[in-house]
């Protein structure tokens, strides 16, 4: 039995243009870009190509992106970094971010809330509308770091980072996007969408695992969280992934190229899904769909209490998927993004379904009947559902 | 062949049961069920599953190309093992967990999950066996006398029965070892487990401290006293002695002394010669049974601690309380409240219940007049 992977939003398959273009840096051309030899020349060549190429797609310059190993790190550095050039620039330390926000944010605030920091949680609703009043009042009485997603990586949730930048620009706010479930998903650029700070990874867009960049627009004050051999502008030090940055690159390259494209098809993928979900199991509840969506995810509610059980038995019947997100399902803990968006007293159990490079019509007509009929061995909802 | 669930502890026997189901050809999904965090901090999430046991499960799973779940029951295993563990003690009682968590928590969340998982049958890794009858399955001892676990199964659901499969039930102990190391599993040489999962570091005491209000009764000074109520010391607290324990009761009497009974509503501790110990009533509530239950007048076997031998013994009911008194042809020393009372018939486990009190039918004096 073949198995069908609809886990896009946890990780991707590496595309084999990637892996062509990063093999030649884990092979003869090894070198440390730092070299002045022929090696070490071939390998900063490779590196500022990668980075040109990145800047390209992103609508940024050159010099505004510093490699960085994933979308953690990158997330940390903006927050951590800020933060740190702001205290030695004598502003208050203030952050907001969102309720939905990845835990490399999350967390990453609330550590700094330990360190003295005050931090603002905004409410999101379902449909992706933010508290931006809570927001202006705040960013008003002093601004400070505002960092919010651009694409929610459980539900697939846009949320109005355009009008985000612009209010916080307006109280002269630092602006931080993880566009991590964003990049080759909906339109992304740092041209028109001028925030100062972007974190994009490259295994969520059929890249390499360990790879990333934060986009830190010109001017805006950072401070680096490792110390070292000054590479990367000082801000990110250690000997430069080559391979990593040239994969990184080429997919976010191809990602970008064919973001329109990828909208269309998984866009018509997904309402064919959630279509047949909803005629199978009438109970479910599609979560955020009133509000603007990336077409790669599909978060399903469903009325059963054992929400740990039910992946497990849609893996037994081949269908890879996650709960709320990938990170915490494996521990049984409840998503706070889900809690965010509908209380944390809501009794659905949450499937992630998300599409990609490679899914096809007949994966995802697949796993809607393995998930009608694996949802059906679920007492008691479950059991009142006509089989049609 | 079906799909069978099958509880793996991370030990040998449960590894050697999940790799014989995988031989005779089913579809093994195996699970490992966290019970409760080794850390002082109540739940913490990921840390605890780095346990060992879900580690070397997950390892042999692997080497058996199986997928392999963890199941966190840690809530059920705390409420209805840890929980019931502490209060039984403080009642002076002897608990039995393993019988609380394979009735209440282990093999009824097989079950559930395995429903919905879509398993037929649910296996483990106990030495027991499932006979086959013309009224259904029964639930038999394990063919190796010395690892026999039937002691602990009597509380489960009856209606499980036709699901469970025991493979090593029909194996000795010496036969699973050998399997083990044929298949070159991590396991195979994993010393047994004798101490009670939740205390580590196998003093009960220290959990009740920690579990208990900090000043109760059971953790209080008492007296020690004779069955004629004599006083003859002093004791740190009830809660650290067992009926038929002979340490701690401190020195000086002519013969051994042995805890005969535990009262704690006056947090005294009786103790008494060897020949006090003697019992031959022994009230039985709670009662589960995995076959018809005994009529009065029944001749069976009872067991009334875990490795003690069965004896024989004719059934009794109270019709009015719904208790069982089994009737002892050889009084039993240290017949001990809390402790599970299991009803063979041969081989057969009927059921079982937990152990209220015992007396002693003809008073000693009489006997010894």
């Amino acid at each position: 039995m073949d198995s069908v992977y609809l886990d896009h939003a946890a990780t991707t398959p590496i595309r084999p243009e990637v892996r062509a273009a990063m093999a030649p840096y884990q092979d003869a051309r090894f070198g440390n870009a730092s070299s002045l030899h022929r090696w070490g020349r071939e390998a900063a060549s490779a590196l500022e190509g990668a980075r040109a190429e990145v800047a390209d797609s992103l609508g940024a310059k050159p010099s505004e992106i510093v490699f960085v190993r994933g979308g953690t790190e990158s997330d940390n550095l903006a927050l951590f970094g800020s933060w740190r050039a702001g205290r030695a620039l004598g502003r208050p330390p203030r952050i907001a971010v969102t309720a939905i926000e990845h835990s490399a944010v999350l967390d990453a605030a609330s550590a700094l809330r330990d360190d003295g920091a005050t931090v603002l949680v905004l409410d999101v609703a379902p449909d992706g509308s933010l508290e931006l009043e809570g927001l202006s009042t705040y960013l008003e009485a002093a601004p400070g770091l505002v960092s919010v997603m651009w694409v929610n990586n459980e539900t697939g949730l846009r949320l109005p980072v355009e009008a985000v930048t612009a209010l916080g620009h307006k109280y002269g706010a630092i602006v931080h996007t993880d566009a991590a479930q964003a990049v080759g998903k909906i339109p992304v650029s740092v041209a028109t969408v001028p925030v100062d700070l972007l974190t994009a990874t490259g295994h969520k867009i059929n890249g390499p695992k360990g790879t990333g960049i934060l986009f830190v627009r010109e001017g805006t004050q950072l401070h680096p969280l490792l110390h070292g051999g000054g590479q990367e502008r000082r801000l990110r030090p250690g000997t430069e992934d080559v391979a990593g940055a040239v994969g990184f690159a080429t997919a976010l390259r191809l990602a970008m190229t064919s973001q329109a494209e990828t909208d269309r098809r998984l866009s018509t993928l997904r309402t064919d899904f959630e279509q047949r979900i909803a005629a199978a199991l009438p109970d479910v509840r599609i979560h955020c769909g009133d509000g603007q969506r990336s077409a790669h995810v599909s978060s399903i509610g469903l009325p059963v209490e054992d929400g740990a059980g039910l992946l497990m038995a849609l893996d037994l019947e081949g269908l890879a998927v996650s709960g709320g997100s990938a990170c915490h399902s494996g521990a049984g803990a409840g998503s706070h993004v889900i809690a965010a968006l509908y209380g944390s007293d809501d009794r659905y159990a949450t499937v992630r379904f998300s599409f990609g490079y490679g899914t096809s019509e007949k994966d995802v007509e697949r796993a809607a009947s393995i998930t009608a009929d694996v949802a059906r061995r679920f007492a008691p909802i479950s059991r009142e559902i006509p089989v049609s | 062949m079906s799909r069978v669930l099958v509880a793996m502890s991370g030990g040998v026997d449960s590894s050697v049961a999940a790799a014989l189901l995988v031989e005779a050809g089913h579809e093994v999904v195996g699970v490992t069920m966290k019970t409760f965090c080794y850390s002082d901090t109540p739940a913490h999430g990921k840390t605890c599953c780095g346990l060992d046991g879900i580690v070397d499960a997950k390892r042999v799973a692997d080497a058996l190309g199986i997928p392999h779940y963890v199941f966190d029951v840690e809530e059920d295993f705390t409420r209805d093992v840890i929980d019931d563990f502490v209060a039984e003690y403080a009642r002076g009682r002897t608990p039995n967990p393993c019988v609380r968590c394979n009735s209440n928590t282990k093999f009824r969340d097989l079950l559930a999950r395995g429903r919905v998982l879509g398993c037929d049958r649910i296996a483990t890794g106990h030495y027991v066996r499932i006979e086959s009858a013309g009224d259904g399955p029964r639930l038999a001892r394990g063919l190796d006398d010395s690892k026999d676990q039937s002691y602990f199964l009597w509380a489960l659901p009856p209606e499980m029965l036709p699901q469970l499969l025991f493979p090593v039930g029909e194996l000795t102990k010496k036969e699973v070892r050998r399997r083990a190391h044929e298949l070159s599993l991590v396991t195979a040489d994993k010393p047994e487990s004798q101490e009670i999962c939740f205390v580590p570091t196998g003093d009960y005491r220290d959990l009740l401290r920690k579990r208990l209000d900090t000043v109760h009764p059971a953790l209080e000074p008492g007296s020690i006293v004779r069955a004629d109520g004599t006083h003859v010391g002093e004791h740190a607290g009830f809660a650290g002695f067992t009926v038929g324990q002979r340490k701690g009761l401190g020195g000086g009497f002519a013969e051994p002394m042995f805890v005969l009974e535990i009262r704690p509503d006056s947090r005294e501790v009786v103790v008494g010669t060897r020949d006090e110990m003697d019992r031959d009533v022994v009230t039985v509530s709670e009662l589960n049974w995995l076959a018809t239950p005994p009529l009065p007048g029944a001749r069976v076997r009872t067991q009334l601690r875990y490795r003690a031998p069965a004896v024989e013994a004719t059934v009794e009911w109270d019709d009015a309380s719904g208790t069982l008194d089994l009737r002892l042809d050889v009084p039993h020393a240290a017949v001990t409240p809390g402790q599970s009372a299991v009803v063979f018939e041969g081989v057969q486990v009927l059921g079982g219940g937990r152990i209220v009190s015992a007396r002693r039918s003809v008073p000693v004096a009489e006997v010894n007049a």
